[in-house]
């Protein structure tokens, strides 16, 4: 008998047999579902494709140097970038400022604001974007109203994108609260004792003890909200529809355009593809930015 | 006195962002009792002055709502008892046995995360006509049977399982089938909670797929729904609100129900991640 067999864990049928189950039930799905549709995305895009008119003409390049002029396509792409920016920087800062707050010994009543602050994030966000639509209306919307002002927020070019950013930001930033309270509540007591003990102000405990501590976490929620805003276009589709102009043409909802009302699934997977590989990048850089940086 | 300062102002901005952050759901649901005429007047008034339920009766009415309505629930309660169940297994699976590849395979897994929904949902329509399983329920829910973030989540909780445990089972005789099945599905009825209403929600929540995926108004799911009644009865805000106010109550619910559990399971799967 080889050493290594030897060494290796005595196993049963059943745990051979449920094993090789789930592991060919995942290889499967996993390749059906996710890698076929990314290659089908590449190879689509050198395709003139329309499903309605079961239609595909190959086009060599066309439809990436179309890509690469349209003025639609780097707006979207800048706005995307902008938007993923902002939304995430206030999750993370809303979460932090909050989770800090909650986490203190002087506040009662705990369970109620985590359970509030998590209300919008459980809501459905195609149901909750259509209540907006009517707050961010101008003149008798609920935010004009509390506001005391007269704003067509979502015709206007100077507001429809914050707009959308305040939704996103008002339905996501109670994740990242419970996420940094979960990350709080691990972090060891004494070394806050003994910093108190030898004088560091508050400012100083949070930024030399709290953040490091809480770097894990925050740099998880930082990587899943870039994900996830990067594929933003709910807001978009149900408010503004990428209006007034181009102002909130979002990379995704660009996308679900092209596709779904144009049918252009050439042009729409060559798009795809591109934001594939915009997150990819993205998530890539976030990793190594986290490796280097141990000041954050 | 320091103290007493800091306490109130912390109280103060906990308070207030609890303000901002239901105002507007608590707004939604104050305005479904209001008629068309005084959601649209220019004096505003939070509360409604004529309370009526004539809207909730109305949409009920006009609207095939409890359908709709109840095909999202058994579409969600379907989606969220399957992909809970085969992501508490595959978690198991690649977090409790030992094999070749299978850092490999979750790697990939993981990486799958990074896929746009919108990426995938082009080459997946063509699949589904291709099948012609274009408006049948089994093209809506195959493509979800297996998610990764459930896989992630899950295998998270299955590492915290003591082998102990697991392996005084077996030597009392019990198969794999028995561990999983009667010792780590039970022990982990936390992540559980959680991930059930993760998948709920977006199932509940689920938008382009069941759009392109459903024609028959019979089979439509409630936030497709949703989204007909706002063109058919553009200046309905009121039908809108309380169609919508039943859409989201059920949710919120439930959420209250289970938030002890739900918030433990989450803050659980912070601290490894």
């Amino acid at each position: 008998m080889k050493p290594a067999a030897i060494s290796a864990p005595l196993r049963s049928r059943s745990e051979v047999a449920l094993r090789s189950i789930v592991v060919c039930f995942l290889i499967v799905f996993f390749a059906v579902f996710y890698l076929l549709p990314v290659i089908a995305v590449f190879i689509g895009s050198f395709f003139q494709w329309n499903p309605l008119k079961n239609q595909m003409i190959y086009l060599g390049l066309d439809n990436w140097v179309k890509l690469l002029h349209s003025e639609l396509f780097w707006r979207a792409v800048g706005n995307t970038f902008l938007f993923a920016a902002v939304a995430t920087f206030f999750r993370i800062v809303l979460g932090l400022a909050l989770s800090n707050a909650l986490f203190s010994k002087l506040i009662k009543h705990k369970s109620v604001y985590r359970v509030l602050y998590y209300i919008p994030t459980i809501t459905p966000l195609v149901a909750v974007t259509f209540v907006w639509k009517f707050i961010f209306a101008p003149r008798i919307g609920l935010l004009n109203q509390m506001l005391g002002t007269n704003i067509n927020w979502l015709f206007d070019g100077k507001y429809a994108m914050a707009a959308i950013l305040i939704l996103t930001i008002w339905k996501d930033f109670g994740y990242a609260v419970i996420m940094l309270l979960g990350g709080l509540y691990s972090r060891p007591e004494e070394c806050y004792e003994s910093a108190e003990v030898d004088g560091a102000s508050a400012w100083q405990r949070f930024r030399y003890l709290t953040l490091p501590l809480l770097k894990p976490t925050i740099l998880f929620v930082v990587i899943t909200s870039l994900i996830s805003y990067f594929q933003t276009y709910i807001p978009v589709l149900v408010l503004t529809q990428g209006g007034p102009g181009t102002q909130t043409y979002l990379a995704s909802y660009l996308i679900y355009e092209e596709a779904f009302s144009k049918y252009n699934f050439g042009y729409a997977s060559a798009l795809s593809f591109v934001l594939f590989l915009m997150i990819a990048v993205l998530t890539g850089v976030s990793f190594k930015i986290s490796g280097k940086g141990d000041s954050l | 006195m320091k103290q007493k300062a800091t306490s109130a102002l912390l109280n103060m901005i906990l308070i207030v962002c609890s303000v901002l952050t239901i105002m507007p759901l608590v707004w939604m649901f104050c305005s479904s009792f209001k008629t068309n005429i005084e959601i649209n007047s220019l004096a505003q008034n939070f509360f409604p002055q004529n309370a009526t339920v004539q809207n909730y009766t109305d949409v009920l009415r006009k609207f095939d709502f409890l359908r709709y309505f109840f095909n999202s629930l058994v579409y969600s309660l379907l989606i969220t008892v399957i992909t809970v169940y085969t992501s508490t297994l595959a978690g198991f699976v690649l977090s409790k046995y030992r094999f070749k590849g299978r850092d490999l395979l979750f790697s990939m897994i993981l990486m799958t995360m990074m896929v746009p929904g919108v990426v995938t949902i082009i080459p997946r329509y063509s699949m589904m006509q291709l099948l012609g399983w274009l408006d049948s329920y089994r093209a809506l829910i195959l493509p979800s049977v297996f998610t990764p973030f459930g896989i992630f989540m899950m295998r998270q909780a299955c590492a915290s399982v003591p082998n102990e445990l697991l392996e005084a089972a077996r030597v009392d005789g019990a198969n794999e089938f028995f561990v999983f099945h009667r010792i780590v599905l039970p022990l982990l009825h936390n992540s559980i909670v959680s991930i059930s209403i993760f998948q709920f929600l977006w199932a509940w929540d689920d938008y382009l797929w069941p759009y392109l995926m459903i024609r028959s108004d019979n089979k439509q799911l409630l936030s497709i729904a949703l989204n007909m009644f706002s063109g058919r009865y553009s200046t309905d805000y009121a039908g809108l609100f309380a169609a919508t106010a039943i859409a989201i109550i059920p949710v919120i619910i439930f959420y209250i129900i289970f938030q002890k559990r739900f918030i433990a399971g989450i803050s659980a799967s912070a601290v490894k991640g």
